[in-house]
């Protein structure tokens, strides 16, 4: 699988960002009030750390852009308990992993984001529930 | 996969084997041969860990009128679509098709354990819905809509109380299925129940006996509970509830009786109506299974990494500033 290196933005066309204030069963706090759905992300970089702190773990990647210079970005993860439940322990994302998201930006622009999808870059994917029923491991285009 | 129907002492409630991790790892259930576990006192032992994660909404969906159970066969069929064909955001109706935990890296719900009914919507009876709101109820709704309206993002105050990590909706009373980590835990002894909800990570102090409620001017998040048995139910009853302890839209007057009733060794059957008559025209009730798991339970220490909180905040001023400047 191939991936462009550096950081490339697909910044679609603006449709209404969707604000739903009122979902208390369904998440710790609401997508489209952090991220926005209009700025999909695609990172390839360097695993530098992962904080696993619940509501939701961080990753944080070293990626180096067109110019050459590094950026550290964050990426938002699953609740650690869930991870660890299904199998993702400490030793799987060791720092030093190259790997690619495909996930959204933070509303505020900065180099933060949520992850959708996460391979390592030699395509291989990090999780056990690509064959499961109902894992849905591929973006959705 | 095959359901098993069981006399529960609720009214007939069907319940199909759980998923194990792996979905060929299907357990038994409805094992005819087992005796209800007791501890020392006698009362029935319900300790250990239980799931109620679902896929069973909490109101019926319209289209099928006062039908209470589906078949075996449509059940089957309906949690097979459910749990196979659609991602985790389709089913919890996210508008943004992506989110974490679930159908993150290609985690998904039917990963995990979940408690499985015959029923179409958790809340028990031929309407199967919230009742209609009072005239009262529908005011507050309004006013309140009105006032939050623009100012949903002024500060963390305005945000809601799971986001704020105070309570999250699942914690109870009424204890109902949360997104993901839907785990808890019941330890019994010394004139207490406790149980211990994952999310995030309340534990709710039962204590079972005769003593009143909290004087009326003594409110708490979680209300003040009272437990006691009838028979092998274990019944809590939970009053004094704050004024900002919004459960479906409910006030301080909120009147919460849980029952929890043992059907099989794996099986607790557990029963809730909700009573407030400024709120709802008449009380309503919902039943849902709760399914033995492995622990343990784990820390959720939602305070510890609340960064949601302020890029929340931060977003929302970045998009102020963005229309600051739009408008020049």
């Amino acid at each position: 699988m191939k991936h462009r290196l550096g950081i490339q933005f697909a910044l679609a066309a603006a449709a209404s960002t969707v604000f739903f204030f009122v979902t208390p069963a369904l998440a710790h706090h609401a997508f489209a009030a952090e991220f926005d759905v209009n700025r999909p992300i695609k990172l390839r970089g360097t695993v530098t750390k992962m904080d696993w702190i619940n509501p939701h773990s961080w990753i944080y990647i070293d990626v180096k852009g067109p110019d050459g210079h590094v950026v550290n970005w964050m990426i938002e993860g699953g609740s650690p308990n869930v991870l660890l439940r299904l199998g993702f322990t400490k030793e799987a994302l060791p720092a030093g992993s190259e790997i690619v998201i495909d996930g959204y930006q933070a509303k505020d622009g900065s180099t933060r984001g949520v992850g959708k999808v996460l391979r390592f870059a030699d395509g291989r994917k990090l999780f056990l529930g690509s064959s499961a029923p109902g894992a849905k491991g591929e973006p959705d285009k | 996969m095959t359901h098993l129907c069981l006399a529960a002492g609720f009214g007939l409630l069907a319940l199909a084997p759980v998923y194990g991790q792996a979905p060929a790892k299907i357990a038994s259930a409805g094992n005819k041969d087992w005796t209800m576990p007791r501890t020392t006192d006698g009362h029935p032992d319900f300790q250990g860990f239980w799931t109620d994660a679902s896929v069973t909404p909490l109101e019926r969906p319209k289209q099928l009128g006062a039908k209470e159970f589906y078949t075996p066969e449509e059940a089957a069929e309906h949690d097979r679509h459910e749990l196979v064909d659609r991602t985790s955001w389709d089913r919890l109706g996210s508008q943004a098709q992506v989110h974490y935990d679930m159908s993150q890296y290609g985690l998904d719900v039917s990963l995990v354990k979940v408690a499985l009914t015959r029923r179409t919507s958790l809340i028990i009876g031929p309407e199967g819905r919230i009742p209609p709101l009072t005239d009262e109820a529908r005011k507050r709704r309004a006013d309140q809509a009105a006032q939050r309206r623009g100012h949903e993002f002024d500060s963390a105050q305005n945000r809601p109380l799971q986001e704020r990590c105070i309570v999250w909706s699942n914690t109870g009373p009424p204890m109902t299925p949360a997104a993901y980590n839907s785990n808890l835990q019941i330890v019994q002894g010394g004139g207490y129940v406790a149980i211990l909800q994952e999310m995030i990570h309340d534990t709710r102090l039962i204590p079972i006996g005769a003593q009143p409620h909290l004087p009326s001017n003594i409110r708490q998040w979680l209300g003040d509970p009272r437990g006691h048995w009838e028979g092998d139910t274990l019944v809590v009853d939970t009053t004094n509830f704050t004024n900002r302890t919004n459960v479906f839209g409910s006030t301080e007057n909120l009147h919460v009786v849980e029952r929890f009733k043992m059907v099989d060794a794996d099986t607790i059957v557990y029963e809730f109506t909700l009573d407030d008559p400024t709120t709802w025209t008449r009380p309503w009730t919902a039943q849902l299974p709760l399914t033995r798991i492995e622990g343990p339970i784990f820390e959720y220490a939602c305070h510890e990494g609340n960064l949601g909180m302020p890029n929340t905040l931060s977003g929302a001023r970045a998009a102020e500033e963005a229309a600051k400047k739009d408008a020049k």
